[in-house]
């Protein structure tokens, strides 16, 4: 008996000592064996991320969004998917998606590669992360006209961010490129490894550079209506410096075309849409093409004389409109770039700088540059640009128009929520008084969609998201979907 | 695991060796009343240690010395009797009931037996007969309707779906709500591995072989469950499997044969029929053509100069006629014997279950082999037990199609217009039918998704325990238990690839002109290891203290270790069509792999401290070290406390009808810890969503990783749950009449909440603890025997259960969480509400009342979202009714849900498809929204004067074009009344049963879910299957599921 007492005692002695000591150290096995400890990220890995991130959103659901708002394309009548976007009644709850990755994804992203690789002045990546930080920027700017910048992408530290103004958010991110700009990145090359991260240059510093002053040319003219002091100061700045433009596409154009490495808006609504024909040629568009003969047509619609659908009359029955059964398709690939900013848009934005601050010297063979490579980034020969297109003169008005519809034709599919942006910034392509079902319809005018709810007024902008309005209450009171934003007309 | 198959062999072994003794009496215990063998009747010898009990046919067998003067015999609910011993050896014994018998004994935690009169709290224990009287497949499916508080549903109407057990209700916002189950006192792996919203292979807890159960105990309060700590929160099932009884060796079988259909079928509009905006289109999936006419038309593609002809009327029990009926077996052989030292316990089931669609591609086989064996020695006991469990689940896809990749059976079906003969389509290949010529391009033929697409999963899976027993004095004694519990699975999931011919009828030959996206195929697949190791070691010690005092209790320690490893390797876009291997494709596999792993210490202690055997309290408390939490902030105390009154024993009541009145009160706090790694902030493989479809890394052959989206935090603590409990149980007229009253009220408080942030702060969650619900309910059981003779026994059991549950506060700048979702439809836990609300967009109204229409007549919807109710029912009431004349038995349940709502992913094709009857308003005719204005731009409002025009009617019912008053049509009633189970046995006489040489037999013959009725707004589906798992969100509803299962059958079961 005594010697079985010794045996209780030991035995809950220990338990006792396994609890108090051992307890710590077996307990010890909360780090995630699935997911690398964020110490142990790089601007290698990071960088490329946001980048696809960037790509996957402006390029994808957004290039959706801005494709069927600038009319190139219109929601077929035989099916639903982007009735919403169609009828300009998006609310709060559409979009979300891109609102969270641009900024979860893409954003976060660059910003914790820029911090990592200025603790170890890595100017590299700081300038390529805080490029693409800017451009990404830009675009939550463009479409929600405020958002936080200044309290943003600080995590536990501010749960509740403000918003701030688009134009401080603007100067806010062109002093960050020139912040970057102002560094040495150049004099030591990216290994070999590392320029694979880079799929815009392959890790080509001198057109990352480039790049960034387009960027800022380009935000620069965003601001003409609203801040045309700031905007003329920063161009011209960016001429006195001699700074040099993008000649060449900056975008990803080597998608593999298999499942989930695809173009994304090729992926979003072709391949993961049971319905491959959800968007058809917008007469809009057609009409414009077909009536400049613009051999265009065949790269995006895959054919030479499409049949199109009014832009936004998915109700059409069979009987009221025979034809849309088979209106054409937008022609899209797997293996569809998406550019970030065109050869073509560069060139585009040279000749508007060029006419409104230096009196349009040097704007003529800006703007034919940018019409050629237009062509040229669809593969087509310069020689088959249209003798119309060519010619350049009149007023400035007249001037600005023709650039800025060669910029829209030149934006769809690959790039075109730039082409809704720049109609909203210009008034260009103009819009049209009547349907274009009217005979007195100006071929690629803009027509007020036939389902659209927003009474005759066109969409500006996209109301604050619910992500944000649900769970940020600094998020401000919501503004209607046809008031413009801060840089609009 | 090896050396727990060791010991387990050495038990068995020692076991069938140990039998050796003086004489054997042997007996047979049965009732006055109905004359039936009583099971588990304690039988002791006068004046020694040691024992035995009668086995389920009230047989005994027991070794007695020659010095043995007298047996015992005591039962549950029985007067005791002493029996001398002469000199036969065999003694038979008849028990008479005793309403004062207060002796019961069940279950509690931590596998502690325990008077039932000495609990202070509820607790519900449900015997063999109970849970099998009609052959299910899992544990759960003879429980439904039968206790008060516990919500039993199968979410899947596929064989072996998974069962959803909830507690006293949902309090949980995104953490677990699931129960512990704990069989032979270790805790069960249940999750429910391999599945998603499109393929349910079952929770794990349905591999327990019902045939092996002898009683599941449920505790259901904190007070109950306390021992259990950090994961007793949400309740607990005990499951105490058959063991070994002392006596000749004696075999059980048992064999069902069910046959297995459909319970409940959409029922759909029948007065018009194929085509889209009023016209007649034969490639159209949708029900918007003109009103039948009885006529005949020609319908689908041309093929060969040829077209098939239909009378364009609505084909009666079209979905019903096209399904079949399975085939449902379910056998079991069970042998036991030993002595009073040793004791050994084999059994082997078999299910085989074929569900409703054709081919077996919805089957589900399983096979169980129980081995468990039990020795004393001296002071020494020990028993053990291995189990195995081999199963084999098919099932066809449900929910929403992988677009692109293969299509969902439930969403084709329910995309065939009402004049098209479905069953007829089964001849896929037919060439009218095969993949060019189906009639419509929206939309696959479904049984091509039976016979080309499918899954596969098979698990093996060992679970077992040894104990280990020493009985230091008479009223101490100490108890080791390891347990382990390994499942190893494979999943394969795959879809053929197809596509229609360049030019043929779905590559645009229609007359839309419409082509139907080619099916890439794919190939996934799957791994899943789960694994749970539970050692406790305890001291328990029972003492009468004095005349009045008596005390009982225990001590322990207890070391949990579990955890999981999956990994999947999928392709997409086959080469060889039909050949599923993850080489056959230009692509490269993708494959991902997770593990997850935590440990749990645990020490507690628990005392109940009774007073002349009518006042009963107990103390008890836990305390956790866990590892999914914070390392500094890891530890946490639960404690209870529990009194029972047993009125009726401490006053003299004998003047008065009351026969029994007991009072009992409880207070405990539980709480349950987190999922592992969610302390330390860490990177993911990026993977960016595009909306539909992703852009996974790595890319261009470059790797990415991204910071992931959720925050995590080294400050937080354990979710905790507080709970009051009172309750009552009375009875009256020699317990004819029973009543078991419980009030609870408990508050989940601190509740570890992935908190929705705003995504411009860099992650769209933050790991926070925050947010409670309290819950208050009230469980009434009530018995009733109106006729007890000799040859009829009546017994009618009322459950009640009424549950409140109300979201008391969420994080600040957050009024709502969002639980799942489906278009614009939301399931949120809001303040104020009950857990668990459907929002929506709704109409508008002017400030006179109207509805605001838009320029083309539609309403306009809300901005904002409105309730439009919460999924929590009013009230759930049981009624189990068992009749006994002589040896025939009729028993049947019903299940009354009152109230609540859900969300019909089926009603929402059902009405874009114009099947759904509510689409027929008006008779399809022109109307302009009844009382309804036009909001003009100067804020002034006139009437509307723009109608629906007939060719716009189909947009009046579908979400993208009308969201004011699509989701009314979508959100339904949740009421339901079933009948959950009928069951009519007849014991064999004993002359038949004799000639076979068994000792009883009793066949029966019984259906499941034999009847449903729904409520008038709900023609669409039954609101407790989901495809959404089986937590809250599963709540939501579903998203074109499988409706659910009837069965019908008759079982024979034999003792020899």
């Amino acid at each position: 008996m005594k010697n079985n007492h010794i045996k209780y005692k030991a035995l809950m002695f220990s338990a006792i000592v396994f609890l108090a000591f051992g307890c710590k150290k077996t307990l010890d096995i909360n780090v995630s064996p699935n997911n690398p400890l964020i110490e142990t990220t790089t601007p290698e890995v990071l960088f490329p991320s946001a980048v696809g991130s960037t790509a996957g959103r402006v390029g994808g659901d957004l290039t959706i969004l801005g494709g069927i708002w600038a009319q190139y394309y219109t929601q077929a009548n035989a099916s639903n998917q982007y009735k919403t976007i169609d009828s300009y009644a998006l609310t709060r709850n559409d979009f979300n998606g891109s609102y969270n990755e641009l900024f979860s994804g893409a954003l976060a992203d660059y910003q914790l590669a820029i911090n990592l690789a200025k603790a170890k002045s890595d100017w590299r990546y700081n300038l390529m992360a805080t490029v693409m930080k800017a451009y990404t920027y830009q675009v939550l700017v463009d479409l929600y006209d405020k958002v936080p910048y200044t309290e943003a992408l600080k995590g536990v530290e501010n749960l509740q961010p403000k918003f701030d103004d688009g134009y401080t958010i603007y100067v806010g991110l062109l002093a960050e490129i020139d912040a970057a700009l102002a560094k040495d990145y150049s004099s030591i090359a990216l290994s070999s490894d590392q320029k694979k991260t880079d799929f815009l240059f392959g890790g080509d510093m001198s057109l990352w550079t480039k790049f960034a002053n387009t960027l800022k040319l380009k935000m620069y003219l965003r601001m003409v209506n609203a801040k045309p002091a700031e905007a003329q100061a920063g161009i011209t700045k960016l001429y006195t410096d001699g700074a040099n433009f993008l000649t060449t596409n900056a975008g990803l154009a080597a998608f593999d075309g298999t499942p989930d490495n695809s173009n994304p808006f090729y992926e979003y609504n072709i391949r993961r849409l049971n319905t491959t024909t959800n968007l058809r040629a917008s007469k809009t568009f057609t009409s414009w093409l077909t009536t400049n003969n613009d051999p265009r047509v065949n790269y995006y619609f895959g054919t030479a004389n499409p049949t199109p659908m009014n832009q936004g009359d998915y109700t059409a029955t069979a009987t009221q409109q025979p034809t849309y059964a088979s209106a054409t398709v937008f022609a899209q690939t797997a293996k569809d770039p998406v550019w970030f900013i065109s050869a073509a848009e560069s060139y585009l934005m040279q000749a508007e700088a060029l006419e409104r601050y230096y009196g349009g010297t040097g704007a003529l063979a800006m703007y034919q540059n940018g019409v050629r490579a237009a062509f040229t980034q669809v593969g087509l020969a310069t020689t088959s640009v249209p003798a119309s297109y060519l010619v350049y003169t009149g007023t400035f008005d007249q001037k600005l128009e023709k650039i800025i519809v060669q910029k829209w034709a030149s934006f769809a599919g690959s790039h075109s929520l730039e082409g809704f942006f720049e109609q909203e910034r210009t008034g260009y392509p103009k819009t049209s008084a009547v349907y274009s079902t009217d005979a007195s319809y100006v071929a690629g005018q803009w027509v007020y969609s036939k389902n659209g709810v927003t009474s005759g007024l066109f969409p500006k902008r996209l109301v604050f998201p619910a992500s944000s309005r649900d769970r940020n209450s600094n998020t401000p009171a919501e503004v209607p979907i046809t008031t413009k934003v801060w840089w609009g007309k | 695991m090896k050396k727990l198959l060791q010991s387990l062999f050495i038990l068995v072994f020692f076991a069938v060796n140990a039998m050796a003794q003086d004489r054997t009496i042997t007996g047979t215990v049965t009732s006055a009343d109905d004359k039936l063998p009583i099971p588990g009747v304690s039988v002791k010898i006068q004046g020694a240690a040691g024992g035995t009990s009668t086995d389920s046919n009230g047989k005994f067998s027991i070794k007695v010395s020659s010095s043995a003067k007298a047996l015992e015999f005591s039962s549950i609910g029985f007067a005791a009797q002493t029996r001398p011993i002469g000199s036969s050896n065999v003694i038979n014994v008849v028990l008479t009931t005793d309403s004062k018998a207060l002796g019961e004994v069940v279950v509690t935690a931590l596998g502690v037996n325990k008077a039932t009169k000495t609990l202070g709290y509820s607790q519900s224990t449900l015997k063999s007969a109970e849970v099998n009287a009609s052959a299910p497949a899992s544990l759960f499916g003879g429980l439904q309707g039968k206790v008060a508080g516990v919500n039993i549903s199968n979410t899947s109407g596929a064989p072996g779906g998974s069962t959803k057990v909830i507690l006293r209700g949902y309090s949980s916002i995104t953490g677990s709500n699931q129960p512990l189950y704990v069989v032979d006192g270790v805790p069960l792996d249940n999750s429910t591995a391999g599945s998603d919203n499109n393929y349910d292979f079952g929770n794990n807890a349905n591999d327990i072989d019902p045939n092996n159960i002898e009683s599941i105990s449920i505790l259901k309060g904190s007070a109950a469950t306390a021992l259990y700590g950090s994961r007793g929160s949400n309740g607990v099932l005990i499951v105490t499997t058959k063991k070994g009884a002392a006596g000749k060796l004696k075999v059980d079988l048992s064999t069902a044969t069910t046959i297995t259909n459909v319970a409940s079928v959409y029922k759909l509009q029948d007065q018009f029929g194929q085509g889209w905006d009023g016209t007649y289109i034969p490639s159209e999936n949708g029900n918007w053509g003109p009103k039948y006419d009885g006529q005949l038309r020609s319908w689908g593609a041309i093929v060969d100069n040829s077209q098939l002809l239909k009378p364009y009327s609505f084909i009666k029990n079209n979905v019903r006629d096209a399904l079949t009926t399975g085939i449902e077996l379910n056998n079991n052989i069970a042998l036991s014997g030993g002595n009073e030292n040793s004791t050994a316990y084999f059994s082997y089931g078999n299910i085989y279950s074929n569900g409703y669609l054709p081919s077996d591609n919805d089957s589900y086989k399983r096979n169980n082999f129980t081995l468990k064996g039990a020795t004393k020695y001296g002071k020494f006991s020990a028993d053990a037990s291995l189990n195995y469990v081999g199963k084999t689940t098919k099932f066809i896809n449900q929910g929403g199609a992988n677009s692109g990749i293969g299509s969902s059976f439930y969403e084709d079906i329910l995309q065939i217009p009402g004049d098209i003969p479905i069953k007829d389509l089964q001849d896929y290949k037919n060439k009218f039918f095969n993949v060019d010529n189906y009639f419509t391009p929206y939309a696959e033929n479904p049984y091509y998704s039976i016979y080309e697409n499918g899954s596969r999963y098979k698990s093996d899976r060992i679970y077992g325990n040894i104990n280990l027993n020493y009985k230091a004095t008479d009223w101490l004694s100490f108890q080791f238990q390891q347990g382990a519990d390994i499942d190893n699975a494979i999943s394969k999931i795959w879809h053929n690839k197809n596509a229609p011919s360049p030019g043929s009828y779905n590559a645009g030959g229609n007359i839309e002109g419409s082509s139907r996206a080619a099916d890439a195929g794919d190939v996934i697949d799957g791994s899943v290891k789960t694994f749970e190791y539970d050692s406790k070691l305890n001291a328990l010690f029972n003492k009468e203290l004095n005349s009045h005092f008596d005390l009982d209790g225990l001590v322990g320690v207890n070391y949990n270790d579990r955890g999981s490893r999956v990994l999947t390797t999928g392709i997409e876009d086959l080469a060889i069509p039909g050949f599923y291997q993850i080489n056959n494709s230009a692509n490269k596999p993708t494959s991902t792999s997770a593990e997850s792993h935590r440990r749990l210490f645990g020490a507690y202690a628990s005392a109940t401290l009774g007073y002349n055997k009518y006042l009963y309290l107990t103390v008890t408390g836990r305390n956790d070290w866990s590892s999914t939490l914070p390392q500094d902030n890891n530890n946490y105390f639960y404690p209870a406390s529990s009194l029972a009154f047993i009125a009726s024993q401490a006053i003299d009541f004998s003047k008065t009808p009351i026969s029994f009145l007991k009072i009992r009160a409880s207070y405990g706090e539980t709480g349950s810890d987190t999922d592992p790694y969610r302390v330390f902030n860490s990177a993911t493989r990026t993977s960016v969503p595009l909306g539909f479809g992703t852009l996974t890394f790595p890319i261009f052959g470059v790797p990415g990783y991204s910071i992931s989206n959720q925050l995590n935090s080294n400050n937080f603590k354990p979710e905790r749950v507080k709970e009051v409990e009172l309750g009552a149980e009375i009875r009256f007229l020699q317990d004819r009449i029973g009543i078991d009253a419980t009030y609870y009220n408990k508050l989940r408080k601190d509740q570890i909440i992935p908190l929705p942030i705003d995504p411009a702060t860099g992650y769209s969650s933050y790991i926070v603890n925050f947010g409670s619900v309290r819950n208050k309910g009230i469980e009434l059981a009530v018995n009733i025997k109106p006729i007890k003779t000799t040859d009829i026994d009546w017994n009618l059991n009322y459950t009640f259960t009424k549950e409140n549950s109300k979201v008391t506060e969420l994080p600040a700048g957050l009024d709502k969480v969002v639980l799942n979702s489906a278009y614009d439809a939301q399931f949120v836990a809001r303040v104020g509400q009950p857990l668990g609300i459907i929002e929506a967009p709704t109409r508008t109204y002017s400030p006179s009342g109207q509805v605001i229409v838009d320029a083309n007549g539609y309403p306009v919807y809300s901005s904002e979202n409105v309730s439009f109710g919460s999924t929590v029912p009013d009230f759930v009431m049981g009624l189990a009714n068992q009749f006994r004349y002589k040896d025939f038995s009729l028993s049947f349940t019903l299940d009354w849900h009152k109230g609540g709502v859900f969300y019909s992913g089926t009603a929402d094709l059902l009405n874009f498809v114009g099947a759904d009857a509510k689409t027929t308003y008006n008779d399809r005719r022109p109307f302009i929204v009844p009382n309804s204005v036009q909001k003009l731009a100067n804020g002034t409002y006139v009437e509307n004067t723009t109608p629906i025009t007939e060719a716009n009617t189909d947009d009046f019912y579908y979400h993208t074009s009308n969201k004011a008053d699509a989701y009314a049509n979508r959100i339904l009633d949740r009421s339901f009344l079933k009948l959950r189970e009928a069951t009519l046995s007849y014991n064999l006489p004993k002359s038949i049963v004799g000639k076979i040489g068994a000792q009883r037999a009793s066949v029966s013959v019984f259906g499941r879910n034999l009847v449903t009725w729904l409520a008038k707004n709900n023609n669409t589906i039954d609101p407790e299957v989901s495809n959404f798992g089986n937590d809250l969100g599963s709540e939501f509803g579903e998203f074109r599921t499988a409706p659910p299962v009837r069965f019908f059958g008759a079982s024979l079961k034999v003792s020899f």
